[in-house]
């Protein structure tokens, strides 16, 4: 059971973790390695609103709008000029990450930040004691899965996403605002990075490099969900579950790879991924 | 398919060439850095000589990733790993037997190999048929985040997090360490700088560019990729074996992901593609680093990050892209690329084997999910004959070409060139079977000159010297009589992107016959060409056809031009081979008609 919930609430955070930039991958096609930063600037909302004194939940907010304000600038000035060139929008992307983590570290210093916890104490569930947090991430994880679905299939952004992801060029000569739709789905990513950000902060310790630890596993998830919502949700269970057995049975280093190991093996046999299945 | 030049032949056009002095200059500049170094540690205080020791390892793993990335376009994150094998190899093989003359032969040995073999694994993970850039790159993450884990979790072995200290050194003094780091980058740097001055450092960037043609050429990329990987690998595990030396310490991080990217940082500063660039960059970025990470960390960190951020969009050619340009603006810049002469060489005495069809195709079918392109096509095409594939748009005409040339397009039936089956074989080990295949829109190499294009062409049957330009340029009589008739001869050092759109067309052809093919397929070779274009082209199909040893199938729309030159018509409409029959029988007939004017009588 222990074991069950482990890996429903890991793929669940993982899954929370890697939305944002799968928003990113999927419309405008390159790998936002600036996702680490705005994880960071995300948990640093958390800490800005219990240093203020306000209720912790207000951090949601605050960092979804932070990181899209952000995500909006860094949209703007670095990745548009680089379109046409994706493996350096992955460079320019990774040198912003090092910018806004050198930024924070200024202005925040470079040690480990505390924050409230969001939702204390453990519950009884089916037998064991089980951290309420993680029950409440699995839930979070439902709402914005569901929330994303409803927005991607059911509003105007969402279809004209799913319009330049297809087929970019016909987009735009269909009228298309193909440069505003990057740009806002470069926000909500970037505000949903943000989002997560908040929400890691009961699981782990808050420092200028946290969103590096984070960076890799989510980028890999994508890589092999290949810009598909489902699949990305499938690969989160999967992998998770992967990742919490191996931690459990075998070694929690080998665990801690596991994501990446075995993505990278996945994509070698079948490029595409989940997203065929 | 393999035919020798005779030597005198050679001989006689070698002169020409670059004058010795330029060859020469690399040479020359090697000795005066070496010089130049040596005697450096005399004017340094110590802490400058340590930590210059230091950049110069980090400048030699700075040389390989630009290799890789600034020239071969393979962006990665990996030589870090390779690095830190090395160095972990050394320091564990000289903690357990010691610095004598064995333990450091066995260290030096397993330093390099031990990453050489890790890089020819990452090779192989990296580079497949259709492998696209980001997965090597994805590939180049994963490894030293996986090498890192393994170190920490290797216990008293690895020293876990704290790494390995302690361990016997070599017999040097500060200064010998810096002359030994100093001795090993001028000569990496040289050898680096010989390699992609050289033809097969043309391939490098042939496959940067264009990497669809190489394997067209009958080159194999996945393999030159591989080889390039673990070579590289190699190097990175000497510099590790330094630095263990040089710095008595190997911690996890040297082989980390943060350290990879940091190289690939000095390499964009410096400038990709450049090898000076880079090792001056690396060299000043972490000298300035070491002075000032001291006084302002986090400031140093992010003025780093924001310049490398700037450079990436406003100056992908890095800090070494306006020295270049004010180099060749300067006289004695401006040296450029002499042109090789060109030498016909004696055709092959290929094995004709006039009674087996060349091409062999049966029950051919291929569908895209329930839409259906090509159904059961039969053909065979011997020696001499040059087939015109004709039909409306849609009919499956590139479809068939690609089927043709690509045993790997998932196709049912059967197709054999030459008796050979070419189910599941990549288009390189096609081209091997004698298929050359001209694309519908010329794919040439764009950032090379039309002379390395066609040197290229030639490198499946006479090789490429990792050493050296050749004089000369040895091609086939039908391929110089392509260069002649549309004046590209002349054109020989002219980079392809100033060429016209006729141009590329004809240089596509040359390089095409250049393979010296038994099968050649061409893709509309006319489409957008003006009419002399067109007649010279038409000219040198039937002048290859007319020796009875090349067979052509040519996809084409001008009628008139098919009518001219085919000796043989096939139509194809909607997937299915409708008529297959001499130019009268086929012109003549009813059925072609009412498939080009749409189901009326013309």
């Amino acid at each position: 059971m222990l074991l069950l919930l482990d890996i429903l609430t890991t793929a669940a955070i993982l899954f929370i973790v890697s939305i944002g930039l799968l928003a990113i991958f999927g419309v405008l096609k390159i790998i936002n390695f600036a996702h680490g930063a705005w994880l960071t600037v995300g948990a640093y909302c958390a800490v800005v609103t219990a240093k203020l004194g306000l209720n912790p939940w207000l951090a949601l907010p605050l960092a979804f709008v932070v990181g899209a304000v952000l995500g909006g600038l860094a949209e703007h000035f670095i990745i548009r000029p680089l379109y046409r060139r994706p493996l350096d929008a992955i460079l320019a992307t990774w040198g912003l990450g090092i910018v806004v983590g050198q930024l924070i570290t200024l202005a925040f210093g470079r040690d480990v930040q505390l924050t409230p916890n969001l939702f204390a104490g453990t519950v009884a569930f089916g037998g064991v004691e089980y951290s309420a947090y993680r029950l409440v991430a699995l839930g979070i994880a439902l709402v914005i899965g569901t929330l994303f679905a409803l927005t991607i299939e059911r509003t105007r952004l969402g279809l004209s996403a799913r319009a330049v992801i297809m087929n970019e060029t016909l987009a735009r000569s269909l009228g298309i605002d193909t440069g505003r739709v990057r740009l806002v789905v470069f926000m909500v990513g970037a505000g949903l990075a943000a989002l997560a950000g908040v929400l890691l902060t009961p699981l782990t310790s808050v420092d200028p490099n946290m969103g590096v630890s984070w960076l890799i596993g989510a980028f890999m998830l994508v890589m092999v969900a290949d810009a598909s919502f489902l699949a990305l949700a499938a690969a989160c269970l999967v992998f998770g579950a992967a990742q919490v057995l191996i931690s459990t049975f075998v070694s929690p280093i080998l665990g801690s790879i596991a994501v990446a190991v075995l993505a990278a093996l996945v994509l070698r046999v079948s490029p595409k991924g989940f997203s065929r299945a | 398919m393999l035919e020798t030049i005779p030597a005198a032949e050679r001989a006689a056009v070698a002169p020409r060439s670059r004058s010795r002095l330029s060859r020469a200059a690399p040479f020359v500049a090697a000795v005066l850095a070496s010089l130049a170094l040596w005697i450096a540690p005399a004017f340094l205080d110590t802490f400058a000589v340590n930590v210059l020791t230091r950049s110069m390892i980090y400048a030699v793993l700075a040389v390989t990733v630009d290799l890789l990335w600034g020239f071969a376009g393979i962006l990665t994150f990996g030589q870090a790993a390779f690095f830190g094998v090395g160095a972990y190899a050394a320091a564990m093989i000289l903690g357990a037997y010691g610095a004598t003359p064995v333990g450091i032969a066995a260290a030096l040995a397993t330093a390099v190999a031990a990453p050489a073999l890790l890089g020819l694994v990452v090779g192989w993970l990296s580079f497949y048929h259709r492998s696209t850039p980001l997965y090597a790159s994805v590939i180049s993450l994963v490894v030293p985040i996986v090498v890192t884990q393994l170190i920490y979790s290797g216990g008293e072995w690895t020293g876990s997090s704290s790494g390995l200290v302690g361990f016997d050194v070599l017999p040097f003094e500060i200064e010998g360490y810096f002359r030994l780091a100093a001795l090993v980058l001028v000569a990496v740097t040289l050898a680096a700088w010989i390699l992609v001055q050289s033809d097969a450092g043309r391939a490098l960037v042939a496959l940067k560019d264009n990497e669809a043609r190489c394997a067209y050429l009958g080159l194999n990329p996945r393999r030159l990729q591989i080889l390039l990987t673990t070579a590289l690998a190699a190097v990175a595990g000497l510099a590790g074996f330094l630095f263990a030396n040089a710095s008595g310490v190997v911690a996890p991080e040297n082989a980390g992901f943060l350290f990879g990217t940091e190289l690939v940082i000095w390499v964009a500063l410096g400038g990709r593609g450049t090898l000076l660039g880079p090792v001056i960059g690396t060299i000043a970025i972490d000298y300035l680093a070491a002075n000032l990470s001291g006084d302002l960390p986090f400031l140093w960190q992010l003025l780093l990050g924001t310049a490398f951020v700037a450079i990436i969009i406003l100056l992908p050619g890095g800090l070494a892209d306006p020295v270049g340009r004010l180099w060749r603006a300067l006289p004695v810049g401006r040296t450029g690329q002499a042109a090789p002469a060109l030498a016909a060489r004696e055709a092959g005495s290929a094995t004709s084997t006039a009674e087996a069809p060349i091409l062999k195709v049966q029950g051919l079918a291929k569908s895209y999910g329930s839409l259906t392109v090509l159904e059961g096509i039969d053909l065979e095409i011997r020696a001499g004959e040059l087939v015109s594939l004709v039909g409306p748009n849609g009919a499956g005409k590139t479809t068939l070409m690609r089927c043709l040339s690509d045993g790997t397009e998932p196709f049912r039936g059967a197709i054999a060139i030459g008796g050979t089956p070419t189910t599941g074989l990549t288009p390189n080990r096609i081209v091997g079977l004698g298929v050359g295949r001209k694309f519908q829109v010329a794919s040439v190499f764009e950032s090379l000159s039309v002379a390395d294009c066609l040197r290229l062409a030639r490198a499946s049957h006479d090789g490429l010297s990792p050493l050296s330009q050749a004089p000369t340029l040895g091609l086939p009589q039908a391929a110089l009589d392509v260069l002649r008739m549309t004046g590209l001869d002349r054109l020989l050092t002219r980079p392809t992107r100033l060429l016209s759109h006729g141009q590329k067309q004809a240089l596509e052809l040359a390089m095409v016959v250049a393979l010296e093919p038994r099968l050649i397929l061409l893709d509309e070779p006319t489409a957008g060409l003006t009419k002399a274009e067109r007649t010279t082209i038409g000219s040198v199909l039937k002048a290859l056809t007319a020796g009875g040893r090349i067979a052509a199938v040519l996809v084409e729309h001008d009628l008139d031009f098919v009518r001219e030159i085919s000796s043989r018509i096939v139509v194809l409409h909607q997937g299915r081979l409708v008529l297959d029959g001499t130019v009268d029988e086929v012109v003549g007939s009813e059925l072609v008609r009412t498939i080009y004017s749409g189901g009326a009588h013309a």
